[in-house]
């Protein structure tokens, strides 16, 4: 390097321009550092709810509503048309995100989706697309997406004015350790017996019977004890201690085996949930301390607007006054308010849904009564003039609502009594779809649709409803939404956002109290076979009239029994002009001098009246 | 070559310089054995062995006379490249390697060795022919691991010939120019496929240019996948290839000199110094296909895909003890992201890599005199998948900075340190939730030697003493999974031998 250069025919001329030519194309190409998301970092909290009453929920199952980035779809079985629903299918946070736009067409305002953590992978050929194994309550389950995919859900929702609703499960963890029953530290399923003098039976240590005692070890010799909770160590599947903390600890579940009998209330509490889902301790206080610690830290990374609480009944009472106090309670400190906290109780018993919602519980609850006795046995069956319920049945169980359910707003809660924010549904991921049972009867579907958008409480519509999905139980009923191609021209999809765009235009049908006008037990060929009517009206005096002929063989009015033949009575003045916005037809309706209404409704349709005053053209 | 030197060399000696050029590490003009380039720990992304340009010819028969070369002659050559580390963690485990970028220092890379056999004959009428084998050596070595077995590749197997200054050939062949020697690369060209090429050298402008096409269709469900079929005839299965879409890529290479010759001067006082500037391009095709799930017995259709890189090089070279200095830029688009041997595993929603790019900036450069040496190189790398979600672990940057002092206290024994430093940031949130997940390590170390070959950056082979200590930060340490030691430990040593040697290899002649 100590020699001189001396140029006689410079050769940096040439290079000077092929440097300059390089250098700028790298400029051109270089794609700039790795940067993310503004919402990676901001972990803004707000308050994005004024009344919840005015949402219109939508529950999604991620891995079946949209496929928006295939590089996830970790062990995906994918057979379009055929099925496979009982494995990964692709759906993920990103797929939510791009369809915004068609759930805002559609009218939905709030987003319910299925839970984000970390689950067993699979467990008996079953993979856990659907969320509720869950192995670690910190991590967000891989297949959906990462945090910062999730957050910029969250905040492109809230941009659109829509919430973001997240599932949790406190009741139990996924399939996470086995029952050492005969103390071989492996986990067996054994058959025994012949049939003949001993009975042939099976033991599983992955989910046995429910046993008061705890599950008991065994060997040739009699009983031994408690059988050994031992963790599995499985890191392909996850299937590995759960966490954080305590959960990954044996004392932190009650290990009494699977629930065998729904009745009995000692097994339905401390129980495994069916599938091996072990029953966590939740009476323990550090059990306690941790999910709601770790629930609520969903909320301030995320900026969720609620939670949707999974087998509600299964969970001793104490757990959810400590555990939505203290929730609330933390979220309220940093600017959370109106945090909406509704419960699964999947059962009939209205008294036992609302015992839920009762002062210092959850806010709302899943109407399961509701969608028994009146979505399935009034509209679903409409088919079946033979099964059908009369609309008595809707009245009847309404009338039971202020006693069963919390009639004051919770403390810290969404300032709206649980009795006038009930969650109101025609089926869900864990039931068959509505036309599954009404044997594809689609004006039976969105007749109740009808009804499910302008009764008191929140619409909550199961994704796929709009596109007459019609599958069976789980998992015929998790169908992959991404293959319809997302058509908005369908009769159902019109009618659930036009449903939606009258919900928005007319407060009363999302904040009206309500007062029923007209039930009958007549199903059959009479005059008024499945008329149900009710109004509701807000404070400033702004009303509205629905009434539904549930009957599907014949036009009803008001008018049979009697005599006095029954009327439909309004409380609106006399000579009121009444105009159907619902129907395309805008049928005309006078309140007549005694503030009755005569009207004739079609077979499995309906009329919701306006004062043509308050029309919103 | 050493007549030859006094004048402007034949066209085919030029070729065989270039090819010295080639290792930017090692810019001879004598004549005098370059150092054989050497192999990446793992084959893929870049895998690597010792192989010069595709023009280069054989040594020998262009320095006899022409009328030696009337008669037939010819001869088998034995050459080889190898490395064998074994080091100790100093906590009673063994020496591992720590990086967080895809190459960074080679003195704690795995062991790698090859053997080259190959024939090369001289014909009537000036024609050169070679053909070349080449085997490639990877752990584990029965001596390690008790196992009487090893992984062996075949790394080359082509027949070449060369007439007039254009040089033809085929088959298995690593093509490739210049390596970075620190960080074990080839920053600019480096093609692994089987194919065929033809280069030309035009004396006049001290010009060469190159053409290579090659095709691979690796074994991954991307590329190929063989399934059972109901035999034609009687019982049973067979199995039939289902999925079938090799990559095909070409290249050209331009290469230009600007060095002192007979009828040009550039340099005074630096008879052998020059310029090399070459600009590089290649294109990527593979066809649509669809692959088997044989879970789900479905289709999966891949659509078809394509890439494109460009690339330059300028390398500086004062043709003294291997001093030089080189800066390289590239970038590719699409499937030319992608390594030849690596098989895309993120896509865009359409399922290819349309979007996909990566830019590589490097620096390099060597220095000698007297006692002492410096050899340094820089990467500056950008890589983005094809992917539609902006945090994802197939996006990132990565950088390495790496410099090797030496002091050749003795003719046969010298002593080296090196320092490096590397980082990779990936466009995924840290576990700290503060912004991207940066790892970064900084590295020290010291290698004392024997040298039999004597003084020298590249003098091979060598026998060492090796001591790295690593520092790895929190971002390093995140990689691992929970249960790994180097999730927890800050400080890593390596500590043992190194060996490394090269010699007679056809394509550093």
């Amino acid at each position: 390097m100590a020699h001189r250069l001396s140029l006689r025919k410079s050769p940096f001329a040439p290079l000077r321009s092929a440097a300059a030519l390089a250098a700028l194309s790298l400029a051109l190409a270089a794609p700039g550092c790795v940067e993310l998301p503004p919402e990676a970092t901001s972990k803004a909290m707000a308050t994005h709810v004024q009344d919840w009453r005015d949402e219109v929920l939508y529950q999604v199952l991620v891995d079946r509503f949209d496929n928006g980035d295939p590089n996830n779809d970790f062990g995906v079985q994918r057979r379009p048309g055929v099925g496979a629903l009982a494995r990964y299918q692709g759906g993920d946070w990103r797929g939510l995100e791009n369809r915004i736009p068609y759930l805002k067409e559609l009218g939905i305002t709030t987003v319910w989706i299925s839970p984000i953590v970390k689950n067993v992978e699979t467990d008996a050929d079953v993979d856990a697309y659907h969320g509720y194994w869950a192995q670690d309550l910190t991590e967000v389950n891989p297949h959906f997406g990462d945090i910062v995919t999730l957050r910029s859900l969250s905040k492109r929702l809230h941009e659109n004015g829509m919430k973001l609703i997240l599932d949790v499960v406190t009741n139990h963890m996924g399939q996470v350790f086995f029952y050492d029953m005969n103390m071989n530290g492996k986990a067996d399923i054994q058959t025994g017996g012949t049939g003949g003098t001993s009975p042939v039976e099976r033991v599983t240590e992955f989910d046995p019977d429910f046993d008061p005692r705890g599950i008991q070890a065994s060997t040739s010799l009699g009983l031994a004890g408690r059988a050994p909770l031992i963790f599995f160590d499985v890191p392909a599947i996850h299937r590995t201690p759960p966490k954080p903390g305590i959960l990954g600890e044996a004392s932190a579940y009650h290990g009494m085996g699977r629930i065998t009998n729904y009745d009995n209330d000692q097994q339905v509490m401390l129980g495994d949930f069916p599938g091996g889902l072990k029953d966590l301790a939740t009476e323990l206080p550090k059990v306690r301390e941790t999910l709601v610690d770790v629930f609520a830290h969903w909320v301030e990374e995320v900026d969720f607007d609620g939670f949707r609480i999974d087998t509600v009944k299964h969970v001793e009472h104490e757990f959810w006054q400590v555990f939505t106090r203290n929730v609330r309670e933390r979220l309220a400190r940093q600017g959370k308010k109106n945090f909406l906290m509704f419960g699964e109780i999947f059962d009939g018993k209205d008294s036992l849904i609302g015992s839920y919602t009762k002062p210092g519980e959850l806010d709302s609850a899943f109407y399961f009564s509701q969608h028994f006795s009146v979505y399935r046995d009034v509209f679903q069956l409409a088919h079946d003039a033979k099964a059908q319920k009369g609309t008595q049945q809707i009245a009847d169980l309404w009338a039971e609502r202020p006693k069963n359910y919390g009639t004051e707003p919770q403390e810290n809660g969404i300032g709206v009594p649980p009795t006038k924010a009930l969650v109101n549904f025609l089926d869900n991921h864990d039931r068959p779809r509505f036309l599954f049972d009404a044997a594809g009867d689609t004006a039976a579907l969105r007749n109740a649709l009808t009804l499910l958008y302008t009764e008191e409480g929140m619409p909550c519509v199961y994704y796929g409803t709009e596109q007459d999905f019609k599958g069976g139980n789980d998992p015929a009923n998790r169908e992959v939404l991404w293959d319809t191609g997302f058509p908005t021209s369908g009769d159902t999809f019109r009618h659930m956002a036009k449903l939606a765009r009258l919900r928005r235009a007319y407060a009363p049908l999302r904040r009206g109290d309500l007062e029923l006008r007209y039930a009958t037990s007549a199903v059959g060929e009479e005059r008024d076979a499945g008329l149900f009517a009710f109004e509701r009206k807000t404070e400033d005096g702004a009303v509205v009239v629905v009434i539904l002929n549930t009957n599907a063989r014949h036009p009803s009015a008001p008018g049979s029994g009697g005599p006095p033949a029954k009327v439909l009575r309004t409380a609106i003045r006399a000579g009121t002009k009444l105009v159907d916005v619902l129907g395309p037809e805008a049928t005309e309706v006078v309140v007549k001098g005694d503030q009755t209404l005569d009207v004739t409704v079609p077979p499995q349709s309906a009329m919701i009246l306006v004062p043509d005053s308050d029309r919103v053209r | 070559m050493r007549a030859a030197r006094k004048k402007l060399p034949p066209a085919s000696s030029w070729l065989v310089v270039l090819a010295t050029l080639g290792a930017s590490r090692a810019a001879r003009a004598d004549g005098e054995p370059a150092p054989v380039a050497h192999e990446a720990t793992t084959p893929a992304p870049t895998p690597a062995t010792a192989i010069a340009e595709p023009v280069a010819a054989p040594k020998k028969a262009e320095t006899e006379a022409p009328a030696e070369r009337d008669a037939s002659r010819g001869r088998f050559e034995f050459g080889s490249y190898g490395r064998v580390n074994v080091a100790s963690d100093l906590r009673g485990g063994t020496g591992r390697g720590a990086d967080v970028v895809a190459f960074g220092s080679r003195l704690d890379e795995e062991s790698y060795a090859e053997l080259e056999l190959r024939r090369e004959d001289t014909l009537p009428g000036g024609v050169a022919t070679r053909v070349v084998s080449t085997l490639a050596l990877l752990p584990p070595f029965f001596h390690f691991s008790g196992k009487l077995d090893t992984t062996i590749a075949v790394r080359q197997l082509y027949a070449q010939g060369q007439l007039h200054g254009v040089t033809i050939w085929g088959g298995v062949r690593m093509v490739r120019g210049d390596d970075v020697y620190l960080l074990n690369l080839w920053p600019l060209d480096n093609q692994n496929t089987v194919g065929g090429g033809i280069g030309k050298t035009f004396e006049a402008t001290d010009t060469q240019v190159a053409l290579h096409a090659g095709m691979s269709r690796l074994d991954t469900l991307y590329q190929s996948q063989e399934i059972p079929a109901t035999a034609p005839f009687g019982v049973g299965a067979q199995s039939i290839t289902y999925l079938d879409r090799p990559r095909t890529i070409e290249t050209l290479k331009v290469t230009q000199f600007f060095r002192n010759g007979a009828d040009r001067t550039y340099f005074r006082g630096m008879e052998k110094a020059g310029f090399k500037a070459i600009g590089y391009g290649e294109a990527h095709q593979v066809s649509a296909g669809a692959r088997r799930d044989t879970n789900t017995n479905q289709d999966v259709s891949l659509p078809s895909d394509t890439g494109w890189m460009l690339g330059s090089q300028l390398t500086f070279f004062t043709g003294q003890r291997d001093t030089h200095a080189s800066l390289v830029l590239r970038h590719a688009q699409g499937l030319a992201a992608y390594d030849p041997l690596a098989t895309p595993d993120t896509f865009s929603l359409e399922r290819t890599t349309q979007g996909a790019s990566e830019t590589r900036v490097v620096l390099s450069g060597n220095v000698e005199g007297g006692a002492f040496g410096v050899n340094g190189a820089a990467l500056f790398r950008w890589f983005r998948d094809a992917g539609p979600s902006p945090t994802t672990f197939s996006k990132y940057d990565e950088a390495v900075a790496i410099v090797r002092p030496s002091w050749f206290f003795a003719e046969h024994f010298g002593l080296s340190l090196e320092g490096s430093i590397q980082a990779r940031r990936y466009a995924v949130l840290s576990p700290e939730g503060d912004g991207p997940l940066t790892a970064t390590l900084v590295r020290g170390g010291v290698l004392p030697y024997f040298s039999p070959a004597g003084r020298g950056t590249f003098k091979r082979p060598i026998i060492g003493l090796v001591y790295l200590a690593t520092a790895r930060d929190g971002g390093a340490r995140a990689l691992y999974p929970e249960g790994d030691r180097f999730r927890e430990r800050r400080l890593e040593h390596y500590a043992g031998l190194t060996v490394e040697w090269w010699f007679n290899s056809s394509s550093y002649p």
